[in-house]
C-alpha cells in the first residue's frame, strides 16, 4: 500500500500565482480608492452618498477598500441557475464550467440565400432551439438581437419571448433599461410561478455591462439595482479593449475590469447585501492594424484565464468568453479561433462561458458555429476528464498477458473501458479516404451543415404551458402599446 | 534636405528630433508654408498610405500625427494668411459625435484622431449625443462636415432624426454628412439621407477629404 499520493486526474491550469493574484486584486482596490469610477445614476449616487465612499464633483466616486473587501466576503461563492422546468443543472461557483451562447449581434447569414441580414425573432427562436438540442451548450443568450419589432425601445420582450418558446434551459438575458428587464422578469414569473420560486431556483442571470475605463451608465446602473433589489443574479461585466479603453499590458487592463466589476459589487451590496453577483469581463485587444475589438485574440484568453484565477481567489463566481470569432464567415480561421478559447476557458474553470456562435468579432451570430463549438466542447471536456490512474488502468497485468506481438481488441479489458476512455466525434470524419470520398467527401463545415439542418427541420422543443404565452403577449403588447403613446 | 528629414521624421515619429529640424529649416529660409506641404505634409501622407495598406500600426500612426502638431505648433504663429490674421492650416472643420443612446466610442475617437491627423479641425462633441446637440454644434462652429457614428441597431435610426433636425433648423445644406458604426452600411445611409458611408476610419478621411474638394469645386 502507498502512503503521501497525490492524484490530480484532471489537467492543472492556472496564470497567475497566487501572489500575482493578490497584486491584480490590490491594484483593483488602488484603482478604485485613488482613481473611483463615475456613476451616472442619482439613486447609486444616493447610496454612496449613505456609505463611507467619496463621492465628489462629476459623479465621482471612490471607494475605501475595506468597503470592497467586506463586499466580497458577503458574496456568494454558488449560485445555481434553473431550467424551465426548475431542473437545478447550472452550479456556479469556481471550476464548474457551463457553456452558452452570446448575444445581441446585429446581423446573421440567410440560410437559403447566404446573404447578411438583419437578426429576427425566428433567428432568435431557432439559435434557441439549436442550443436546447445540443448537448454541451449549457445556458443560452438571444445570439441576435430581434430587429422585426415594432419599437427598438422595447425588442428585448419580443426577443425574450423567442428565447423562452425555443429552450428550457437556463438563460442569460440583456434588457434595454430597468422598465424592459422588469418585464423579462414578469414574463419569466409567468413560468417560474413566484418571486419566492425565482429567488431559490432563478431561471436566468442579467447581463449588465458597465463603460470602460471605470464609468456606469444610467442603464446599466438601474439594471443593477433593479436586480439586487428582487435577487436576480447579475452578471456585471465590462469589455475593455487593450489598448484603448484600457492599458495595454494585460496586467494593467486586469486591474482596471476588476476595479469596473467590484464598482458595481459594491453598489449592489450596499443595496442588498450579499445578492447573487457575478463577476466578469471580455478582456481583449484592439488590433492596431484595423482597429477591430478582436473576440479570436489568444490575448483575450490568456486574459479571460488571469481574470478567472483572480475570480477563484476571491471566490467569486466568473463569467468569461470563448468559441467566438473575427472570422468572417465560418471557416478554418473561425474553428481555429473557437478552439483556442474553448479549451483555455474550460482549463481555467470559469463558471459561465459566453459568447459561443460569434462570428465577425461579434456581429454575425452563426448557428452553423454553435453546431461547431458544440462538438469541440465535446472534445475539450474530454481533456477535462483526465486519465485515471490505478491499478486496473494501469493495465500491467494485461500487458503481461496479451504479451509482446499479441493484441488488445479481443480482451475484455478493452470492451469493460474504451466506452469511458475514448471520445466519441459527433462531426469529426474519421473515415478513410475511399469512403470518405464514397460519401461525397464532406468537410467538417458540410457535416456542420447537415447535422444544422437535421436539427432546424426535426428538433421541437417543449412548448410553453397552456396559457402562457397570451400572458406574455399581453406585457409585450402593454409595453409597446406605451412606446407607442410616448413617441406620440 | 531638410524637408525630406522633416517628412522622414514625421513617417518614424521622432517627436524630439523634429523640432530642431523646422527651426534649422526655418533658419535655411525655407517658406512656413512650404515645411509645412513639402515637410510634414508629404510625410504625412506616406503614413495615411501606409496605415490604408495595413502596414502601419495605429500607435506608430498616432506618434506620426503628434510630430506633426509639434511642427505645426512652431510653426503656427509664422503661418500669416493673406488677410494678415493668423492662416488657418486646418482643412476643414468636421462636427463629430455618437448619436443619441449610444455609449460607443472607440470607432469616433479613432475617427476623430486620423482627421486631425489628415488636418482637419474636430469638434468631437462625445456619445450620447441628441439631433439637438448636432444642430448646436453645427450652429455653433459651421463645420463644412458633420459625423455621426452610431454602433446598435437601436440608435442608428437617430442618425435619419439628425439629418431631418439639420433640414427643419435651416442648415443641412450648409454641411456635408457622413456616419459609420457597426451597424451602418451603405444601403441605410442612402435611406437616411446621409451624402456618405465611412466604413472605417481610413475611409472617414477619405470621405471627409473629397467633401471639401466638393465644397471648394462648387465654391470657384
Ligand atoms: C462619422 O463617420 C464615421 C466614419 C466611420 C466610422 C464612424 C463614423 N464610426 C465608426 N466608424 C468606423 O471607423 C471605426 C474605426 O475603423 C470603426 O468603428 P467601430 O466602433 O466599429 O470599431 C471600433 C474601432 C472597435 N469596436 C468597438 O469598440 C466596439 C466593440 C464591441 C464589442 C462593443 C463594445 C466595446 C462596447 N459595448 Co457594445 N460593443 C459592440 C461591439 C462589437 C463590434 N464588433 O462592433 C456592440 C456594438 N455592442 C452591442 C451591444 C448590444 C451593447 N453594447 C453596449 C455597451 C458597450 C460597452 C460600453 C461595454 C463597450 C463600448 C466602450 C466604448 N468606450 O466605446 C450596450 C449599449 C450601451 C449603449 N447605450 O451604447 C449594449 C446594448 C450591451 C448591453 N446589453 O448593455 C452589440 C450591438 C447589437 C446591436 N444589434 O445593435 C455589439 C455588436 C456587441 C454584441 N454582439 O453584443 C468603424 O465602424
Amino acid at each position: 500500500m502507498q502512503v503521501n499520493q497525490v492524484h490530480y486526474s484532471t489537467p492543472q491550469f492556472s496564470v497567475l500565482s497566487q501572489d500575482e493574484r493578490e497584486m491584480i486584486f490590490k491594484g483593483a482596490l488602488e484603482v478604485m480608492e485613488r482613481v473611483g469610477g463615475r456613476f451616472f445614476n442619482e439613486e447609486a449616487l444616493e447610496l454612496f452618498r449613505n456609505s463611507d465612499a467619496q463621492v465628489t464633483e462629476d459623479n465621482l466616486v471612490k471607494i475605501p477598500s475595506w468597503m470592497t473587501i467586506q463586499a466580497i466576503n458577503d458574496a456568494p461563492n454558488t449560485i445555481t441557475l434553473c431550467s424551465r422546468d426548475g431542473e437545478r443543472n447550472v452550479h456556479l461557483g469556481k471550476n464548474q464550467v457551463y457553456f452558452g451562447t452570446g448575444s445581441d449581434c446585429p446581423f446573421i447569414y440567410d440560410r437559403n440565400s447566404g446573404e447578411r441580414r438583419r437578426y429576427t425573432c425566428e433567428d432568435v427562436y431557432n439559435a434557441a432551439r439549436v442550443v436546447d438540442s445540443l448537448p454541451n451548450l449549457d445556458f443560452f443568450m438571444s445570439l441576435g438581437l430581434a430587429s422585426d419589432v415594432p419599437h427598438d425601445e422595447t425588442y428585448d420582450r419580443h426577443q425574450f419571448f423567442s428565447m423562452v418558446r425555443g429552450t428550457k434551459k437556463p438563460l442569460v438575458v440583456t434588457a434595454v433599461d430597468k422598465e424592459g428587464l422588469h418585464d423579462l422578469y414578469q414574463m419569466e414569473l409567468l413560468l417560474t410561478g413566484s418571486e419566492d420560486e425565482f429567488r431559490l431556483n432563478p431561471r436566468f442571470a442579467v447581463y449588465i455591462e458597465p463603460s470602460s475605463p471605470l464609468a456606469h451608465s444610467n442603464e446599466c446602473l438601474e439594471k443593477l439595482l433593479f436586480c439586487a433589489e428582487n435577487s436576480i443574479p447579475a452578471i456585471y461585466t465590462p469589455c475593455p479593449s487593450a489598448g484603448a479603453t484600457a492599458p495595454a499590458s494585460i496586467a494593467g487592463m486586469l486591474i482596471q475590469t476588476l476595479a469596473e466589476s467590484l464598482q458595481g459589487l459594491v453598489l449592489s451590496h450596499l443595496k442588498k447585501p450579499g445578492m447573487p453577483f457575478i463577476m466578469g469581463g471580455v478582456v481583449t485587444i484592439m488590433d492596431m492594424k484595423t482597429s477591430n475589438y478582436c473576440y479570436g485574440a489568444p490575448e483575450m484568453s490568456l486574459a479571460s484565464a488571469a481574470l478567472t484565477d483572480v475570480s477563484k481567489y476571491l471566490d467569486l463566481p466568473m463569467f468569461s468568453t470563448a468559441g467566438c470569432s473575427d472570422a468572417r464567415v465560418l471557416d478554418e480561421q473561425a474553428a481555429i479561433e473557437a478552439q483556442i478559447s474553448i479549451e483555455t476557458a474550460f482549463l481555467s474553470g470559469a463558471s459561465l462561458v459566453h459568447d459561443i456562435g460569434y462570428l465577425d468579432s461579434g456581429l454575425n451570430g452563426s448557428l452553423e458555429m454553435l453546431v461547431l463549438c458544440n462538438e469541440i466542447i465535446g472534445m475539450v471536456k474530454h481533456l477535462g476528464k483526465g486519465i485515471t490512474v490505478d491499478e486496473d488502468h494501469l493495465a500491467a497485468d494485461l500487458i503481461d498477458q496479451v504479451g509482446p506481438g499479441g493484441n488488445f481488441l479481443t480482451t475484455s479489458h478493452t470492451f469493460d473501458h474504451y466506452k469511458n476512455e475514448f471520445f466519441f466525434p459527433k462531426l469529426l470524419d474519421r473515415h478513410n479516404v475511399e469512403t470518405w470520398a464514397a460519401q461525397g467527401k464532406n468537410t467538417i463545415v458540410d457535416h456542420v451543415n447537415k447535422s444544422l439542418d437535421q436539427i432546424l427541420s426535426t428538433y421541437e422543443p417543449e412548448p410553453l404551458p397552456d396559457g402562457v404565452e397570451k400572458k406574455m403577449k399581453e406585457i409585450i403588447e402593454k409595453a409597446d402599446k406605451k412606446m407607442e403613446q410616448k413617441k406620440g | 534636405m531638410i524637408l525630406k528629414k522633416i517628412s522622414q521624421a514625421v513617417i518614424e515619429g521622432d517627436v524630439e528630433g523634429v523640432k530642431e529640424m523646422a527651426n534649422q529649416g526655418l533658419e535655411e529660409g525655407i517658406t512656413p508654408q512650404q515645411l509645412l506641404d513639402d515637410g510634414v505634409l508629404a510625410g504625412m501622407e506616406v503614413v495615411g498610405e501606409r496605415f490604408k495598406n495595413f502596414d502601419m500600426y495605429i500607435p506608430e500612426v498616432l506618434k506620426s500625427a503628434r510630430v506633426m502638431h509639434t511642427v505645426m505648433d512652431i510653426l503656427r504663429p509664422k503661418l500669416v494668411s493673406s488677410d494678415g490674421g493668423e492662416s488657418s492650416s486646418s482643412k476643414g472643420t468636421v462636427v463629430l459625435g455618437t448619436v443619441e443612446g449610444d455609449m460607443h466610442d472607440i470607432g469616433k475617437n479613432l475617427v476623430s484622431l486620423m482627421l486631425e491627423g489628415a488636418g482637419f479641425k474636430v469638434v468631437d462633441i462625445g456619445i450620447d449625443q441628441s439631433p439637438k446637440s448636432f444642430v448646436e454644434a453645427v450652429e455653433k462652429e459651421k463645420p463644412q462636415i458633420v459625423g455621426m457614428s452610431a454602433l446598435l441597431t437601436t440608435t442608428a435610426p437617430k442618425i435619419g432624426e439628425t439629418v431631418e433636425a439639420l433640414k427643419e433648423a435651416g442648415v443641412r445644406d450648409s454641411v456635408k454628412i457622413m456616419a459609420g458604426g457597426a451597424v451602418i452600411d451603405q444601403a441605410f445611409v442612402d435611406e437616411n439621407g446621409v451624402d456618405a458611408y465611412g466604413p472605417s476610419a481610413t475611409a472617414a478621411m477619405d470621405i471627409a477629404q473629397q467633401f471639401v474638394n466638393e465644397v471648394k469645386q462648387n465654391a470657384s
